[in-house]
């Protein structure tokens, strides 16, 4: 019989209108390391939170080393010594990293707490895997891969050893990833078991032994990693045969859309400057990508180009106009569209219906405004003809309160109505984040038409597949500077890697031969 | 001069300093109390009925019931706040503003009661008591018990936000509630503490208001914008507890100029008409409040609702 | 569909308001019988309970049930003074609560309209007393005032993006004690009656700047309840809620207005100017309620006095009861003032050996109290009823 130390069986977990686990069942054994598969929305999230007792399951059985077990709270499963680390963080910005570490598992003295026998067992344990943090420093002046492995040394901390990582490697460069495989190989080695979540083919390949697939909420099967391939895998997670290329046309550059010269950014998280003096161009008819590590300035560029933020320096030349200073209306009036990075912060007004999001950028003009009134028909049958075009699904077509959409409906109301107005310069951040594969594809495919129908396009993306596939340039950004500029038929990830994570960079003058020569040159 | 300036600065310094630190325990638990002046009202209405009671008993025993029961009053009420807020997820600037209208109705009704003769009830709120057994005299200070009551509070306030598991869990809840929920911290459960000794600590600086100043008090004022006056202490004071002490003198002396101004010779030249004085405190505030907008360091996840197993 | 919804929604909103409006009352008569049983109990008389309850009815919850129709019974009214001062309280009250209400739409929570009243009853006597204008110019000087003490705040949030609530609690205090200290000048303020220690009457120094009543021959009812102190007032006052409603609803500056109100972020994407549209909002939520202090004090009922008033004017926090009852409905408004206005004329007529008139105010800080949350709870109500009918989405909601 194997020797299972966790078993989910057959859990069932509905929310309000959505079955996100169908009667799901996962058998983790002692030792491995066992990778989630699923799209986004698939429920691993929801799996993982119920055997972490966030949730609880509507039914279905937990068992732990054979023996079954409720799960109620975090501190049930800790008890279990069952840890995780979460996609998003759960750490406290302003805390230190000890801090951040023992809040939940203190220990204390006459009530007061014992903060030097914590900082020996976390610097103890923090030698002996390799997990180099600083006590004292604040999350948040500490990068995102410290700040990884502060959620680690918090299992370790705690003495679990059922250890799940949620999605660990989206903050990660290529290389950090690689270091991330060998302390999960590590902790295998050791006996403990790894719940490893992912929607990365290659990763899963490469560490782990066996493999889950859910889909839509439902189990699909499990499978050893040696005897299964990338495109078996894909198929599981998908439901039918997925090309992993985008096809597109050659790119054929026209005039200088955007120019920007030396734009300065300041940052609103430190003193620096979070974009320091960049240059670039992008054409007509031409996708150019910002590839990086989130947090290396990439998303501050945008919105100083879209003019959310102020730039402090340099030069934004729209169309050969000075448009550095002028306000958003005005950048919007020119013809510059913008996917937002937070569709929820700024792409849409969530309390607002449908119909009044999709009138969002033009509901001033002559067509839907007539002596200070909005011709609410106007913009009734202007969102009911994206919405088909766009193929946006809701529950109440035009009224549906925006907030009630689906995420990936949500996107797509947004990309149809930036898309939808003569744009010549769309800037696109992370325009498929959170969705599944069908709209990823519905969407690269809106961006190639209109890269082809001649719009300029600035794509800000962390996913290293999708810069590869989509972009015609790619421009790498570290720490506020662009490093690097590839062709991407010409590069590989791994070298995409190097310049991301700073190990490498280019002459920025000799930037574009560099490009031409293969991007190479100083890799 | 000099003396009854200081009397008054550490009166109202002590006041001050005591129901901000309430409203920093609930602040950097998740919840803004806006309702500390409501909460003020009902620790002070609570305390003075309790002290009348008790005229004859020693004043040990005196001082430590009433303050006592002043306190409890106000965490009694501060607990409608929690409920709303916490439970029920109202908005909690609108929960609070309620509690201060509440709060100075119900005070009203039953201070009228409180004053009712042989079964007929009064027409004023106003409520007579004796201070003596709060007040003493030091090297020719008039001081009154409640500044060693709010120094020790302060220590302790300090000690247990910084050096405590449950000063740390409730800071956690009030940054990032998801987080601390992550590790197995009841936030529901911490952000009930922070309201309630909010409210302990307001229904105290209620009572510490009225009490050793004056010997009656018109509960038709309310507590005349103390509170709301505290939660600018408080956010000048940067949610800290020994900043909020340094803000709370700083305010406190604008406070008692209005008291002081008639034997002060050279503000007494002046003749400004008393409202000048009892305007300063709040024109203070506006120019701390806007001078320290840039810095200001509120816990991040302040004002929102906590709901479980929201990402 | 959009019918249906709406009507479903509106019908959770009335529903829910008129539970709150139920429990709210409901406690208050608990008190009344309790105060009513703790004065039979302390006579030292025998008693029944039928006695301690039918006290407090009749003396007590009766009375304010009535409201201005006290000494009518249900009569239909002929000249009651209660009444007409019953519907002089309408428009102040409609138009504080349409200021918290309009600064709700748009995100804000004006707790300043106390102030804004106090420095629109500035403008408005000081035209009328010094100046002696006619009653429109003082009321377009009370609109001026409040929204500039309006604007204050919003331009402090617009700016050093301070809590707009914190603001105008502040702004709330100085505008009180700034407006006594002009008023009463040492008492030697030309709008200051030493002999009253109030300000001077308006008929004694200006008639011109009482509003106009709709006396007319007085012969039909009509005339009769619209005499002087209630005027034409209430009658601005419901305009101006439809004026608003219609701007909320139906113009591209409502929209603007509505978007920053739900997503300050998502507006300035849009392009729509967030800080002008913060000041803009409060300066008119500020005018709205120095407008209720004009048409308050404008129709002669009653004279401020800037030195018994060390709390800030009622009024102001009504605003909140009568806007947040109503869901911010401009047009709601107007129903929730009117019962506003109706137990706040009723509390005071209750015996007052008996039963203290600020009952009425627990009663109405109960209801804000429950609305607070219960909004909440027909938002939940609500969204459980659509979701019935919701189609699949063939994804998952993230």
């Amino acid at each position: 019989m194997d020797d299972y130390v966790i078993e989910m069986l057959h859990i069932t977990k509905t929310f309000p209108g959505i079955r996100a686990n169908d009667d799901v069942t996962l058998q983790l054994k002692r030792g491995e390391i066992h990778a989630l598969l699923g799209e986004n929305g698939a429920g691993k999230s929801t799996l993982m939170s119920v055997l972490f007792g966030l949730y609880q399951p509507d039914s279905g059985e937990i068992r732990k080393d054979g023996k079954t077990v409720h799960i109620k709270d975090p501190n049930d499963a800790n008890a279990l010594h069952i840890g995780m680390v979460h996609q998003h963080f759960k750490l406290v910005d302003v805390f230190s990293v000890l801090d951040n570490i023992i809040l939940g598992a203190e220990t204390t003295k006459y009530g007061l707490l014992k903060k030097d026998e914590a900082r020996r067992k976390v610097m103890e344990l923090s030698q002996r895997y390799g997990l180099m943090v600083d006590p004292d420093a604040l999350v948040e002046d500490i990068s995102v891969g410290m700040q990884q492995r502060v959620e680690i040394l918090k299992m370790l901390y705690r003495d679990n050893d059922i250890l799940i990582l949620d999605e660990p490697t989206a903050v990660l460069t290529p290389q950090e990833i690689d270091e991330l495989m060998e302390i999960m190989r590590g902790f295998a080695r050791e006996g403990k078991s790894i719940l490893f979540i992912t929607h990365k083919l290659n990763e899963i390949m490469a560490v782990s032994d066996r493999c889950s697939v859910l889909r839509k909420g439902k189990y699909i099967g499990t499978v050893e990693t040696k005897d299964t391939t990338k495109e078996e895998l894909s198929r599981m997670m998908v439901g039918r045969d997925v090309s992993f290329t985008v096809d597109k046309a050659p790119c054929k550059p026209g005039d200088t859309v955007l120019s920007v010269q030396g734009l300065t950014v300041p940052s609103k998280l430190h003193s620096n400057n979070a974009v320091k003096g960049v240059s670039f161009d992008v054409h007509a008819g031409e996708i150019v990508c910002l590839a990086g590590i989130e947090g290396n300035g990439q998303s501050d560029l945008v919105l100083a180009l879209t003019g959310l933020e102020k730039a402090s320096a340099g030069k934004i030349e729209f169309c050969g106009k000075d448009i550095t200073h002028s306000p958003i209306r005005k950048r919007a009036l020119a013809g510059m569209s913008h996917i937002p990075e937070d569709r929820h912060k700024h792409g849409l007004v969530l309390d607002y219906s449908l119909e009044n999001n999709m009138s969002l950028q033009r509901y001033f003009e002559p067509e839907f405004e007539s002596l200070g009134f909005i011709k609410q028909k106007k913009v009734h049958s202007y969102a009911e003809k994206l919405i088909s075009e766009y193929d946006v699904r809701s529950a109440e077509g035009p009224y549906t309160i925006a907030r009630a959409m689906s995420g990936g409906n949500q996107q797509k109301a947004i990309v149809g109505r930036e898309l939808d107005r003569r744009t010549k310069l769309l800037v696109a951040v992370q325009p498929t984040r959170g969705l599944d594969v069908g709209a990823i594809e519905s969407i690269h495919k809106e961006i190639i038409a209109a890269r082809d129908a001649g719009t300029a396009v600035l794509l800000m993306s962390l996913e290293l597949e999708e810069v590869m596939s989509l972009s015609d340039r790619i421009l790498v950004m570290y720490e506020g500077e662009i490093v690097g500029e590839f062709d991407p038929q010409k590069v590989t990830v791994q070298e995409l890697g190097l310049y991301m994570a700073g190990a490498a960079r280019q002459d920025i003058s000799a930037a574009s031969d560099a490009a031409a020569r293969g991007g190479i040159a100083n890799a | 001069m000099i003396a009854l300036a200081l009397k008054f600065t550490l009166l109202y310094g002590m006041v001050l300093m005591l129901v901000a630190l309430g409203g920093m325990f609930s602040e950097r638990s998740g919840i803004i109390n806006i309702a500390l002046e409501g909460i003020m009202v009902i620790g002070a209405l609570i305390g003075v009925i309790i002290t009348r009671e008790l005229q004859g008993y020693a004043g040990f025993v005196q001082v430590s019931v009433s303050v006592l029961c002043a306190g409890l009053a106000g965490l009694a009420y501060a607990f409608l706040l929690a409920f709303a807020s916490i439970n029920l997820k109202a908005d909690q600037t609108i929960g609070g503003t309620a509690l201060n209208i509440l709060a100075t109705a119900i005070a009203m009704v039953i201070a009228k009661r409180v004053n009712s003769v042989g079964g007929k009830l009064s027409d004023s709120a106003r409520l007579k008591y004796s201070y003596d057994a709060f007040v003493y005299k030091i090297f020719g200070v008039t001081v009154n018990v409640f500044l060693f009551i709010g120094i020790a509070l302060l220590i302790i306030s300090y000690i247990v936000l910084y050096k405590t598991k449950l000063g740390l869990r409730l800071r956690a809840c009030g940054e990032h509630p998801q987080a601390a929920n992550s590790v197995g911290v009841n936030v529901l459960g911490m952000r009930y503490t922070g309201v309630l000794i909010s409210g302990f600590l307001g229904g105290i600086g209620g009572f510490a208001y009225i009490l050793p100043s004056i010997d009656t008090w018109d509960f038709k004022n309310g507590i005349a914008g103390m509170g709301f006056l505290a939660l600018a202490v408080m956010i000048f004071g940067q949610w800290h507890p020994i900043k909020i002490f340094l803000a709370a003198m700083f305010f406190s002396i604008f406070k008692s100029l209005a008291n002081i101004a008639d034997s002060v010779s050279f503000l007494a030249k002046l003749r400004w008409p008393k409202e000048i004085y009892n305007m300063m405190p709040f024109i203070a505030s506006i120019v701390v409040l806007t001078l320290t907008s840039g810095k200001s360091r509120a816990p991040k996840a302040e004002g929102i609702p906590y709901e479980k197993g929201q990402r | 569909m959009l019918n249906k919804r709406r009507f479903i929604q509106g019908l959770f909103t009335l529903v829910s308001a008129i539970i709150c409006v139920l429990i709210g009352l409901a406690l208050g008569f608990i008190i009344l019988v309790v105060f009513s049983w703790s004065s039979y109990s302390s006579k030292g008389v025998p008693y029944t309970v039928g006695q301690v309850f039918s006290t407090a009815w009749e003396q007590g919850f009766k009375r304010i049930l009535l409201g201005g129709f006290y000494n009518l019974g249900w009569k239909i009214p002929t000249r009651s003074l209660l009444l007409r001062s019953e519907i002089c309280r309408i428009a102040p009250l409609l138009m504080c609560g349409l200021s918290v209400g309009f600064a709700f739409k748009t995100g804000l929570f004006n707790i300043g309209a106390a102030g804004q009243y106090t420095l629109g009853a500035y403008g408005a006597l000081m035209c009328a007393l010094i100046l002696k204008l006619p009653w429109w110019a003082c009321l377009l000087a009370s609109v001026l005032f409040g929204a500039v003490w309006g604007a204050i705040p919003g331009f402090f949030k617009a700016y050093f993006n301070i809590n707009e609530v914190i603001t105008s609690i502040m702004f709330n205090w100085i505008g009180l004690y700034g407006v006594n200290t002009l008023m009463y000048g040492n008492g030697k303020s030309v709008m200051y009656n030493a002999n009253e220690s109030k300000v001077w009457k308006l008929v004694n120094k200006n008639a011109s700047a009482i509003i106009p009543d709709m006396k007319g021959d007085g012969s039909t009812l009509f005339n009769k309840v619209f005499t002087n102190p209630s005027t034409i007032a209430v009658f601005i006052a419901i305009a101006v809620a439809i004026v608003l409603y219609v701007v909320l609803n139906k113009t591209v500056f409502g929209y603007e207005l509505k978007a920053c109100g739900y997503s300050k972020t998502a507006a300035k994407y849009a392009g729509i100017n967030e800080k002008r549209n913060i000041i803009l909002a409060m300066a008119i939520a500020g005018a709205l309620a120095g407008l209720g202090a004009g048409l308050f004090y404008l129709t002669g009922t009653e004279q401020w006095n800037p030195q018994e008033n060390t709390a800030l004017p009622a009024m102001g926090f009504d605003g909140i009861s009568v806007a947040l009852l109503a869901s911010s409905n401009p047009i709601g408004t107007i129903f929730s003032a009117i019962f506003k206005a109706h137990i706040a004329t009723g509390g005071p007529k209750m015996e007052k050996t008996l039963f203290p008139s600020e009952i009425a105010d627990v009663i109405s800080g109960t209801i804000i109290y429950l609305c607070a949350f219960m909004l909440l709870f027909k938002n939940k109500l609500a969204a459980r009823v659509f979701r019935r009918s919701r189609k699949p989405e063939g994804e998952i909601k993230k």
